[in-house]
Protein backbone atom coordinates (compact mmCIF):
# COMPACT_ATOMS: atom_id res chain seq x y z
CA UNK A 1 0.00 0.00 0.00
CA UNK A 2 2.99 2.75 0.70
CA UNK A 3 4.31 1.28 -2.38
CA UNK A 4 1.74 2.78 -4.04
CA UNK A 5 0.87 5.84 -2.42
CA UNK A 6 4.39 6.30 -3.05
CA UNK A 7 4.27 5.55 -6.54
CA UNK A 8 1.37 8.32 -7.07
CA UNK A 9 3.73 10.81 -5.34
CA UNK A 10 6.53 10.49 -6.73
CA UNK A 11 4.10 10.66 -10.48
CA UNK A 12 3.01 13.59 -9.25
CA UNK A 13 5.73 15.51 -8.22
CA UNK A 14 7.22 14.40 -11.77
CA UNK A 15 4.12 15.27 -13.31
CA UNK A 16 4.31 18.73 -12.36
CA UNK A 17 6.98 19.02 -15.26
CA UNK A 18 4.44 17.55 -18.06
CA UNK A 19 1.78 20.03 -17.27
CA UNK A 20 4.59 22.88 -17.55
CA UNK A 21 5.55 21.13 -21.15
CA UNK A 22 1.59 20.99 -21.77
CA UNK A 23 0.59 24.95 -20.48
CA UNK A 24 3.61 25.39 -23.24
CA UNK A 25 2.02 23.75 -25.78
CA UNK A 26 -1.31 24.81 -24.90
CA UNK A 27 -0.73 28.56 -24.45
CA UNK A 28 0.48 28.61 -28.31
CA UNK A 29 -2.60 26.57 -29.34
CA UNK A 30 -4.70 29.43 -27.31
CA UNK A 31 -3.71 32.14 -29.06
CA UNK A 32 -2.85 31.03 -32.45
CA UNK A 33 -4.94 28.28 -33.13
CA UNK A 34 -2.14 26.27 -34.17
CA UNK A 35 0.60 23.12 -32.50
CA UNK A 36 3.86 23.85 -32.01
CA UNK A 37 5.26 20.47 -32.61
CA UNK A 38 8.97 21.41 -31.94
CA UNK A 39 8.36 22.75 -28.59
CA UNK A 40 9.48 19.39 -26.50
CA UNK A 41 12.29 19.12 -28.82
CA UNK A 42 13.42 22.66 -28.50
CA UNK A 43 13.13 22.58 -24.53
CA UNK A 44 15.52 19.45 -24.79
CA UNK A 45 17.16 21.73 -26.73
CA UNK A 46 17.17 24.80 -24.51
CA UNK A 47 18.70 22.60 -21.64
CA UNK A 48 21.61 21.33 -24.17
CA UNK A 49 22.45 24.99 -24.79
CA UNK A 50 21.82 25.59 -21.06
CA UNK A 51 24.63 22.82 -20.09
CA UNK A 52 27.07 23.65 -22.75
CA UNK A 53 26.81 27.82 -21.71
CA UNK A 54 27.42 26.96 -18.05
CA UNK A 55 30.45 24.79 -18.54
CA UNK A 56 31.70 26.99 -20.84
CA UNK A 57 31.42 30.04 -17.65
CA UNK A 58 32.86 27.27 -15.55
CA UNK A 59 30.12 27.30 -13.31
CA UNK A 60 28.67 23.66 -13.44
CA UNK A 61 26.02 24.46 -10.64
CA UNK A 62 22.66 23.18 -11.58
CA UNK A 63 21.16 26.98 -10.81
CA UNK A 64 23.43 28.13 -13.49
CA UNK A 65 22.52 25.59 -15.61
CA UNK A 66 18.75 26.02 -15.04
CA UNK A 67 19.34 30.05 -15.09
CA UNK A 68 21.35 29.52 -18.77
CA UNK A 69 18.68 26.89 -20.32
CA UNK A 70 15.84 29.74 -19.32
CA UNK A 71 17.53 32.22 -21.19
CA UNK A 72 18.25 29.91 -24.32
CA UNK A 73 14.75 28.66 -24.38
CA UNK A 74 13.48 32.29 -24.84
CA UNK A 75 15.77 33.11 -27.72
CA UNK A 76 14.81 29.12 -29.14
CA UNK A 77 11.33 30.12 -28.51
CA UNK A 78 11.51 33.14 -30.77
CA UNK A 79 13.59 31.52 -33.41
CA UNK A 80 10.94 29.11 -33.53
CA UNK A 81 8.03 31.58 -34.03
CA UNK A 82 9.93 33.25 -36.78
CA UNK A 83 11.73 30.35 -39.01
CA UNK A 84 8.39 28.36 -38.45
CA UNK A 85 4.92 31.14 -38.53
CA UNK A 86 6.27 34.01 -38.94
CA UNK A 87 7.92 33.62 -42.22
CA UNK A 88 5.17 31.20 -43.55
CA UNK A 89 2.44 32.31 -44.40
CA UNK A 90 -0.79 31.32 -41.78
CA UNK A 91 -3.51 30.66 -43.93
CA UNK A 92 -2.26 27.51 -44.45
CA UNK A 93 -3.00 25.31 -41.78
CA UNK A 94 -0.69 22.28 -42.69
CA UNK A 95 2.32 24.86 -43.69
CA UNK A 96 2.70 25.19 -40.39
CA UNK A 97 2.20 21.98 -38.79
CA UNK A 98 4.83 20.63 -41.00
CA UNK A 99 6.99 23.59 -40.28
CA UNK A 100 7.40 22.87 -36.75
CA UNK A 101 7.51 18.82 -37.11
CA UNK A 102 10.40 19.90 -39.79
CA UNK A 103 11.92 22.15 -36.59
CA UNK A 104 11.39 18.94 -34.34
CA UNK A 105 13.70 16.82 -36.59
CA UNK A 106 16.12 19.51 -37.10
CA UNK A 107 16.01 19.96 -33.17
CA UNK A 108 16.83 16.27 -33.23
CA UNK A 109 19.29 16.29 -35.45
CA UNK A 110 21.42 19.53 -34.52
CA UNK A 111 21.56 17.52 -30.79
CA UNK A 112 22.69 14.41 -31.71
CA UNK A 113 25.09 16.20 -33.38
CA UNK A 114 26.50 18.36 -30.94
CA UNK A 115 26.52 15.36 -28.49
CA UNK A 116 27.49 13.06 -30.80
CA UNK A 117 24.59 11.18 -30.04
CA UNK A 118 25.86 10.38 -26.68
CA UNK A 119 24.09 11.03 -22.99
CA UNK A 120 25.32 14.18 -21.43
CA UNK A 121 25.76 13.94 -17.69
CA UNK A 122 23.37 17.01 -16.05
CA UNK A 123 24.24 18.27 -13.00
CA UNK A 124 21.45 17.41 -10.06
CA UNK A 125 20.02 20.14 -7.88
CA UNK A 126 19.61 18.13 -4.51
CA UNK A 127 21.54 14.88 -5.20
CA UNK A 128 21.14 12.31 -2.84
CA UNK A 129 19.06 14.24 -0.31
CA UNK A 130 15.74 12.10 0.98
CA UNK A 131 13.03 13.57 2.54
CA UNK A 132 11.48 10.97 5.21
CA UNK A 133 8.01 11.17 6.95
CA UNK A 134 7.33 7.67 8.24
CA UNK A 135 7.43 5.25 5.75
CA UNK A 136 7.50 7.58 2.71
CA UNK A 137 10.07 9.26 1.01
CA UNK A 138 10.63 12.11 -1.11
CA UNK A 139 13.58 12.30 -3.09
CA UNK A 140 15.11 15.92 -2.98
CA UNK A 141 15.48 16.80 -6.83
CA UNK A 142 12.13 15.87 -7.44
CA UNK A 143 10.93 18.20 -5.07
CA UNK A 144 13.11 20.60 -6.19
CA UNK A 145 11.45 19.73 -9.87
CA UNK A 146 7.74 20.15 -8.14
CA UNK A 147 8.88 23.69 -6.29
CA UNK A 148 10.43 25.02 -9.69
CA UNK A 149 7.48 24.00 -11.36
CA UNK A 150 4.61 25.57 -8.96
CA UNK A 151 6.93 28.36 -9.16
CA UNK A 152 6.73 29.18 -12.82
CA UNK A 153 2.90 28.00 -13.30
CA UNK A 154 2.49 31.01 -10.52
CA UNK A 155 4.05 33.51 -12.18
CA UNK A 156 2.65 32.56 -15.64
CA UNK A 157 -0.67 32.83 -14.52
CA UNK A 158 0.12 35.89 -12.50
CA UNK A 159 1.22 37.42 -15.86
CA UNK A 160 -2.25 36.06 -17.88
CA UNK A 161 -4.45 37.27 -15.40
CA UNK A 162 -2.44 40.18 -13.35
CA UNK A 163 -0.87 42.16 -16.45
CA UNK A 164 -1.57 44.38 -19.40
CA UNK A 165 0.65 41.71 -21.61
CA UNK A 166 -1.83 38.86 -19.88
CA UNK A 167 -4.89 40.76 -20.83
CA UNK A 168 -3.86 41.24 -24.47
CA UNK A 169 -2.52 37.57 -24.46
CA UNK A 170 -6.31 36.48 -23.43
CA UNK A 171 -7.66 39.09 -25.73
CA UNK A 172 -6.38 37.49 -29.10
CA UNK A 173 -7.22 34.14 -27.95
CA UNK A 174 -10.66 34.59 -27.41
CA UNK A 175 -11.13 37.17 -29.98
CA UNK A 176 -8.60 38.43 -32.29
CA UNK A 177 -10.74 40.80 -33.97
CA UNK A 178 -11.89 42.35 -30.97
CA UNK A 179 -8.44 42.48 -29.72
CA UNK A 180 -6.90 44.34 -32.87
CA UNK A 181 -10.38 46.94 -32.49
CA UNK A 182 -9.27 47.24 -28.60
CA UNK A 183 -5.90 48.36 -30.15
CA UNK A 184 -3.62 45.31 -29.91
CA UNK A 185 -0.85 44.11 -31.94
CA UNK A 186 -1.89 40.60 -32.54
CA UNK A 187 1.66 40.01 -34.35
CA UNK A 188 3.47 41.31 -30.84
CA UNK A 189 1.01 39.16 -28.65
CA UNK A 190 2.06 35.94 -30.97
CA UNK A 191 5.83 36.55 -30.73
CA UNK A 192 5.83 37.19 -26.94
CA UNK A 193 3.88 33.82 -26.36
CA UNK A 194 6.54 32.08 -27.87
CA UNK A 195 9.53 33.57 -26.16
CA UNK A 196 7.63 33.10 -22.82
CA UNK A 197 6.46 29.59 -23.46
CA UNK A 198 9.99 29.23 -24.79
CA UNK A 199 11.35 30.32 -21.20
CA UNK A 200 8.87 27.60 -19.70
CA UNK A 201 10.48 25.35 -22.06
CA UNK A 202 14.39 25.86 -21.17
CA UNK A 203 13.32 25.32 -17.95
CA UNK A 204 11.04 22.14 -17.88
CA UNK A 205 13.45 20.80 -20.49
CA UNK A 206 16.82 21.72 -17.30
CA UNK A 207 14.52 20.18 -14.89
CA UNK A 208 13.85 16.85 -16.84
CA UNK A 209 17.35 16.45 -17.60
CA UNK A 210 18.56 17.46 -14.34
CA UNK A 211 15.65 14.75 -12.55
CA UNK A 212 16.65 12.14 -14.98
CA UNK A 213 20.89 12.77 -14.46
CA UNK A 214 21.27 12.93 -18.23
CA UNK A 215 20.55 15.01 -21.59
CA UNK A 216 19.69 12.66 -25.10
CA UNK A 217 17.95 13.35 -27.95
CA UNK A 218 16.19 10.10 -26.43
CA UNK A 219 14.30 11.99 -24.10
CA UNK A 220 12.62 14.68 -27.05
CA UNK A 221 10.32 11.58 -28.60
CA UNK A 222 8.36 10.95 -25.33
CA UNK A 223 8.61 14.28 -23.64
CA UNK A 224 6.56 15.56 -27.35
CA UNK A 225 3.86 12.49 -27.10
CA UNK A 226 3.63 12.70 -23.38
CA UNK A 227 2.96 17.48 -24.00
CA UNK A 228 0.37 16.90 -26.53
CA UNK A 229 -1.24 14.23 -24.21
CA UNK A 230 -1.72 16.69 -21.45
CA UNK A 231 -2.93 19.15 -23.83
CA UNK A 232 -5.29 17.19 -24.85
CA UNK A 233 -6.23 16.21 -21.58
CA UNK A 234 -6.53 19.66 -20.49
CA UNK A 235 -8.38 20.86 -22.96
CA UNK A 236 -6.59 22.69 -26.51
CA UNK A 237 -6.10 26.53 -25.31
CA UNK A 238 -6.76 25.40 -21.42
CA UNK A 239 -3.80 26.53 -19.35
CA UNK A 240 -5.39 25.29 -16.03
CA UNK A 241 -6.93 21.95 -17.87
CA UNK A 242 -2.77 21.76 -18.93
CA UNK A 243 -1.76 22.21 -15.47
CA UNK A 244 -3.93 19.25 -13.62
CA UNK A 245 -3.89 16.99 -17.11
CA UNK A 246 -0.12 17.43 -16.35
CA UNK A 247 -0.47 16.12 -12.58
CA UNK A 248 -2.70 13.36 -13.67
CA UNK A 249 -0.52 11.94 -16.31
CA UNK A 250 2.56 11.89 -14.04
CA UNK A 251 0.36 10.30 -11.46
CA UNK A 252 -1.42 7.44 -13.47
CA UNK A 253 2.07 6.95 -15.46
CA UNK A 254 3.13 5.77 -12.37
CA UNK A 255 0.28 3.63 -11.20
CA UNK A 256 0.35 1.92 -14.26
CA UNK A 257 3.92 1.36 -13.67
CA UNK A 258 3.40 0.56 -10.48
CA UNK A 259 0.82 -2.70 -11.16
CA UNK A 260 1.66 -3.61 -14.88
CA UNK A 261 5.89 -2.32 -15.37
CA UNK A 262 7.48 -0.04 -17.14
CA UNK A 263 7.27 -1.85 -20.33
CA UNK A 264 3.75 -1.84 -20.20
CA UNK A 265 3.25 1.81 -19.07
CA UNK A 266 3.16 4.03 -21.21
CA UNK A 267 0.71 1.77 -23.48
CA UNK A 268 -2.27 2.22 -20.91
CA UNK A 269 -0.68 6.21 -21.48
CA UNK A 270 -1.94 5.65 -24.80
CA UNK A 271 -5.28 4.33 -23.97
CA UNK A 272 -6.06 7.02 -21.45
CA UNK A 273 -5.66 9.24 -24.55
CA UNK A 274 -8.26 7.68 -26.25
CA UNK A 275 -10.68 7.42 -23.38
CA UNK A 276 -9.90 11.20 -23.32
CA UNK A 277 -10.88 11.84 -27.28
CA UNK A 278 -13.59 9.23 -27.23
CA UNK A 279 -15.27 10.51 -24.11
CA UNK A 280 -14.35 14.17 -22.89
CA UNK A 281 -12.53 15.13 -26.66
CA UNK A 282 -12.81 19.01 -25.15
CA UNK A 283 -10.74 18.10 -22.16
CA UNK A 284 -11.02 17.69 -18.09
CA UNK A 285 -12.59 21.15 -17.91
CA UNK A 286 -15.26 21.32 -20.78
CA UNK A 287 -18.97 20.61 -20.27
CA UNK A 288 -20.06 17.38 -21.43
CA UNK A 289 -20.43 17.20 -24.68
CA UNK A 290 -18.79 14.96 -27.77
CA UNK A 291 -20.68 11.76 -27.94
CA UNK A 292 -24.11 13.01 -29.48
CA UNK B 1 -18.82 71.42 -39.94
CA UNK B 2 -16.31 70.11 -41.48
CA UNK B 3 -15.73 66.44 -42.18
CA UNK B 4 -13.61 64.24 -39.67
CA UNK B 5 -13.52 61.16 -42.04
CA UNK B 6 -13.26 61.67 -45.46
CA UNK B 7 -13.76 57.72 -47.76
CA UNK B 8 -12.55 58.29 -51.44
CA UNK B 9 -13.22 55.75 -54.30
CA UNK B 10 -12.31 53.19 -51.60
CA UNK B 11 -11.57 49.68 -53.27
CA UNK B 12 -11.78 46.53 -51.09
CA UNK B 13 -11.46 43.21 -52.22
CA UNK B 14 -11.77 39.50 -51.03
CA UNK B 15 -9.46 37.55 -53.51
CA UNK B 16 -10.82 38.67 -56.73
CA UNK B 17 -14.05 40.01 -55.90
CA UNK B 18 -14.41 43.68 -54.92
CA UNK B 19 -16.86 44.20 -51.99
CA UNK B 20 -16.40 47.81 -52.28
CA UNK B 21 -15.74 49.11 -55.85
CA UNK B 22 -14.52 52.67 -55.60
CA UNK B 23 -17.06 54.08 -52.45
CA UNK B 24 -17.23 58.19 -51.67
CA UNK B 25 -18.67 59.28 -48.03
CA UNK B 26 -18.17 62.05 -45.78
CA UNK B 27 -18.58 61.92 -42.06
CA UNK B 28 -19.21 65.59 -40.28
CA UNK B 29 -17.68 66.40 -37.54
CA UNK B 30 -20.20 66.02 -34.57
CA UNK B 31 -23.03 64.59 -36.65
CA UNK B 32 -24.53 60.48 -36.85
CA UNK B 33 -23.69 59.91 -40.03
CA UNK B 34 -25.92 56.79 -41.62
CA UNK B 35 -24.76 53.97 -43.88
CA UNK B 36 -27.73 52.12 -45.29
CA UNK B 37 -27.92 48.59 -47.72
CA UNK B 38 -28.86 45.19 -48.06
CA UNK B 39 -26.70 42.23 -46.66
CA UNK B 40 -23.62 41.43 -49.25
CA UNK B 41 -23.83 45.43 -50.36
CA UNK B 42 -20.46 45.58 -48.62
CA UNK B 43 -21.26 47.66 -45.44
CA UNK B 44 -19.30 45.86 -42.95
CA UNK B 45 -16.46 45.63 -45.63
CA UNK B 46 -16.25 49.46 -45.53
CA UNK B 47 -16.60 49.35 -41.86
CA UNK B 48 -14.00 47.20 -41.25
CA UNK B 49 -11.65 48.80 -43.92
CA UNK B 50 -11.92 52.28 -41.74
CA UNK B 51 -10.83 50.44 -38.95
CA UNK B 52 -7.82 48.74 -40.40
CA UNK B 53 -8.92 45.23 -40.19
CA UNK B 54 -9.02 45.03 -44.25
CA UNK B 55 -6.63 46.76 -46.40
CA UNK B 56 -8.25 48.80 -49.43
CA UNK B 57 -6.89 47.76 -52.14
CA UNK B 58 -6.72 51.65 -53.79
CA UNK B 59 -8.30 54.80 -52.50
CA UNK B 60 -8.11 56.95 -50.05
CA UNK B 61 -9.50 57.50 -46.28
CA UNK B 62 -8.52 60.16 -44.55
CA UNK B 63 -9.15 60.70 -40.91
CA UNK B 64 -9.35 64.16 -39.39
CA UNK B 65 -6.91 65.42 -42.08
CA UNK B 66 -4.33 62.09 -41.64
CA UNK B 67 -4.16 59.15 -44.29
CA UNK B 68 -5.53 56.13 -42.27
CA UNK B 69 -6.14 53.77 -45.38
CA UNK B 70 -3.78 50.84 -44.95
CA UNK B 71 -2.69 51.59 -41.72
CA UNK B 72 -2.35 48.89 -38.60
CA UNK B 73 -5.66 48.56 -36.40
CA UNK B 74 -4.02 49.45 -33.43
CA UNK B 75 -2.31 52.57 -35.18
CA UNK B 76 -6.18 53.71 -35.85
CA UNK B 77 -7.50 53.25 -32.83
CA UNK B 78 -4.37 55.77 -31.19
CA UNK B 79 -5.56 58.09 -33.78
CA UNK B 80 -8.93 58.42 -31.97
CA UNK B 81 -11.15 55.70 -34.40
CA UNK B 82 -13.18 52.83 -32.42
CA UNK B 83 -15.34 50.53 -34.25
CA UNK B 84 -18.17 47.95 -32.09
CA UNK B 85 -17.98 45.29 -34.62
CA UNK B 86 -21.05 43.80 -35.85
CA UNK B 87 -22.32 40.78 -33.98
CA UNK B 88 -20.61 42.47 -30.95
CA UNK B 89 -17.30 40.42 -30.64
CA UNK B 90 -16.91 40.82 -26.46
CA UNK B 91 -14.27 38.75 -24.93
CA UNK B 92 -16.24 35.81 -23.59
CA UNK B 93 -13.99 34.08 -21.66
CA UNK B 94 -13.16 37.78 -19.87
CA UNK B 95 -15.32 39.85 -16.78
CA UNK B 96 -17.11 42.50 -18.01
CA UNK B 97 -14.58 44.78 -16.11
CA UNK B 98 -11.86 43.01 -18.29
CA UNK B 99 -13.74 43.38 -21.20
CA UNK B 100 -13.71 46.95 -20.55
CA UNK B 101 -10.01 47.38 -19.80
CA UNK B 102 -9.05 45.82 -22.80
CA UNK B 103 -11.04 48.65 -24.59
CA UNK B 104 -8.62 50.74 -22.84
CA UNK B 105 -5.52 49.06 -23.66
CA UNK B 106 -3.44 51.39 -25.23
CA UNK B 107 -4.05 54.41 -22.34
CA UNK B 108 -1.47 54.45 -19.50
CA UNK B 109 -3.90 56.59 -16.88
CA UNK B 110 -4.45 53.54 -14.79
CA UNK B 111 -6.50 55.83 -11.93
CA UNK B 112 -8.09 57.61 -14.78
CA UNK B 113 -9.18 54.10 -16.44
CA UNK B 114 -10.64 52.88 -13.24
CA UNK B 115 -13.17 55.91 -13.01
CA UNK B 116 -13.73 55.34 -16.35
CA UNK B 117 -14.84 52.10 -16.13
CA UNK B 118 -16.88 53.40 -13.17
CA UNK B 119 -18.91 56.39 -15.15
CA UNK B 120 -19.33 53.43 -18.10
CA UNK B 121 -21.24 51.46 -15.24
CA UNK B 122 -23.28 54.68 -14.25
CA UNK B 123 -24.41 55.09 -18.62
CA UNK B 124 -25.14 51.09 -18.76
CA UNK B 125 -26.16 50.28 -15.66
CA UNK B 126 -26.98 46.74 -16.82
CA UNK B 127 -23.61 46.41 -17.06
CA UNK B 128 -22.97 47.43 -13.52
CA UNK B 129 -24.50 44.65 -12.41
CA UNK B 130 -22.52 41.89 -14.30
CA UNK B 131 -19.08 43.67 -12.96
CA UNK B 132 -17.89 40.26 -12.63
CA UNK B 133 -19.91 37.94 -14.85
CA UNK B 134 -18.10 36.83 -17.78
CA UNK B 135 -18.69 38.76 -21.21
CA UNK B 136 -20.12 35.41 -23.04
CA UNK B 137 -22.93 34.85 -20.20
CA UNK B 138 -24.54 38.24 -21.05
CA UNK B 139 -27.39 38.27 -23.00
CA UNK B 140 -27.45 39.77 -26.61
CA UNK B 141 -28.34 43.48 -25.75
CA UNK B 142 -25.81 43.45 -22.37
CA UNK B 143 -23.05 42.44 -24.89
CA UNK B 144 -24.28 45.11 -27.56
CA UNK B 145 -23.75 47.91 -24.68
CA UNK B 146 -20.55 46.04 -23.33
CA UNK B 147 -19.51 46.10 -27.12
CA UNK B 148 -19.97 49.52 -27.45
CA UNK B 149 -18.74 50.74 -23.73
CA UNK B 150 -15.49 49.42 -24.30
CA UNK B 151 -14.69 50.93 -27.61
CA UNK B 152 -15.27 54.32 -25.81
CA UNK B 153 -12.76 53.16 -23.52
CA UNK B 154 -10.48 54.07 -26.33
CA UNK B 155 -11.90 57.40 -25.59
CA UNK B 156 -12.50 58.03 -29.44
CA UNK B 157 -13.20 60.68 -31.89
CA UNK B 158 -15.30 58.99 -34.00
CA UNK B 159 -17.33 55.70 -33.81
CA UNK B 160 -17.81 53.61 -35.96
CA UNK B 161 -21.00 50.90 -35.36
CA UNK B 162 -21.89 48.07 -37.18
CA UNK B 163 -25.35 47.11 -36.68
CA UNK B 164 -25.94 47.23 -33.39
CA UNK B 165 -29.82 46.67 -33.71
CA UNK B 166 -29.13 43.13 -34.74
CA UNK B 167 -30.68 40.34 -33.37
CA UNK B 168 -32.26 42.26 -30.98
CA UNK B 169 -35.51 43.08 -28.73
CA UNK B 170 -37.65 45.84 -29.88
CA UNK B 171 -37.23 47.43 -26.67
CA UNK B 172 -33.76 46.97 -26.18
CA UNK B 173 -33.18 48.41 -30.18
CA UNK B 174 -34.47 51.52 -28.79
CA UNK B 175 -32.49 51.74 -26.05
CA UNK B 176 -29.59 51.13 -27.94
CA UNK B 177 -30.49 54.08 -30.15
CA UNK B 178 -31.48 56.44 -26.91
CA UNK B 179 -27.46 55.39 -26.37
CA UNK B 180 -26.42 56.62 -29.87
CA UNK B 181 -27.90 60.01 -29.36
CA UNK B 182 -27.08 60.47 -25.80
CA UNK B 183 -23.36 59.92 -26.65
CA UNK B 184 -23.36 62.00 -29.74
CA UNK B 185 -24.80 64.50 -27.85
CA UNK B 186 -21.81 64.61 -25.89
CA UNK B 187 -19.62 65.00 -28.84
CA UNK B 188 -18.61 61.57 -30.58
CA UNK B 189 -18.94 61.75 -34.43
CA UNK B 190 -20.80 58.58 -35.17
CA UNK B 191 -20.68 56.52 -38.37
CA UNK B 192 -23.61 53.96 -38.14
CA UNK B 193 -24.16 51.27 -40.34
CA UNK B 194 -27.79 49.96 -39.82
CA UNK B 195 -30.25 47.87 -41.54
CA UNK B 196 -33.06 48.92 -39.50
CA UNK B 197 -33.59 52.24 -41.61
CA UNK B 198 -36.73 53.25 -39.48
CA UNK B 199 -34.92 53.85 -36.49
CA UNK B 200 -31.48 54.81 -38.12
CA UNK B 201 -33.20 57.85 -39.96
CA UNK B 202 -34.62 58.61 -36.80
CA UNK B 203 -31.08 59.93 -35.14
CA UNK B 204 -28.98 59.81 -38.54
CA UNK B 205 -28.47 63.89 -39.69
CA UNK B 206 -27.04 62.21 -43.02
CA UNK B 207 -27.29 59.18 -44.60
CA UNK B 208 -25.80 57.27 -47.45
CA UNK B 209 -27.20 54.24 -49.66
CA UNK B 210 -25.25 51.42 -50.20
CA UNK B 211 -25.94 48.80 -52.68
CA UNK B 212 -23.36 46.42 -54.14
CA UNK B 213 -20.19 47.64 -53.35
CA UNK B 214 -21.47 51.25 -54.56
CA UNK B 215 -23.00 54.47 -52.75
CA UNK B 216 -25.98 55.30 -54.89
CA UNK B 217 -27.92 57.95 -52.75
CA UNK B 218 -26.74 60.57 -50.17
CA UNK B 219 -28.91 62.91 -48.20
CA UNK B 220 -30.57 64.24 -45.20
CA UNK B 221 -33.69 62.23 -43.79
CA UNK B 222 -36.05 63.07 -45.05
CA UNK B 223 -34.60 63.81 -48.62
CA UNK B 224 -35.91 60.36 -49.70
CA UNK B 225 -39.62 58.60 -48.36
CA UNK B 226 -39.07 56.09 -45.83
CA UNK B 227 -40.47 53.53 -47.73
CA UNK B 228 -38.24 54.05 -50.60
CA UNK B 229 -35.44 53.88 -48.19
CA UNK B 230 -36.37 50.89 -46.25
CA UNK B 231 -37.31 48.82 -49.46
CA UNK B 232 -33.56 49.76 -51.10
CA UNK B 233 -31.90 49.02 -47.97
CA UNK B 234 -33.49 45.83 -47.89
CA UNK B 235 -33.72 44.83 -50.83
CA UNK B 236 -31.37 46.99 -53.35
CA UNK B 237 -32.88 48.78 -56.15
CA UNK B 238 -34.37 46.61 -58.58
CA UNK B 239 -31.82 48.79 -61.72
CA UNK B 240 -30.34 45.04 -62.01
Amino acid sequence: MFDFIQAVLDGILFGTIYSLIGIGFTLVFGVMHKINMAYAAASIGAAYIGLVSASAMKAASAWVVFGCSLVAGGVLGFLVYLICFHLIPLRNENATLMSTVGMLLLADELISHATTGAPQNYPATLEDVMFRFGEMSMRGDLVVVFGVSVVCTAALLLLLYRTRLGLATRAVAQQPIAAQLCGMRVAQVNTLTFVITGVLGGIAGALICSAVGSLSILLTGPLTVKGLIVTVIGGLGSVPGAIVAGLLVGGLENVFQHFRGVTERDMYVMLLLFAFLIFRPGGIFAKGQGRD
Amino acid sequence: MSALLEVKDVVTAYGKIEALKGVSLEVQQGSITCLLGPNGAGKTTLMMSTAGILRPRSGSIQFAGAEIAGAAPHAIVARGIALVPENRLVFPGMTVTENLRAGAYQRADKAEIEAHIERMFARFAPLKARATQLGGTLSGGEQQMLSVARALMSRPRLLLMDEPSLGLAPLIVDEIFRIIAELNKDGTTIFLVEQNAHMALKVANHFYLIEQGKVTFSGDPGSLAEDEVIRRAYLGSARA
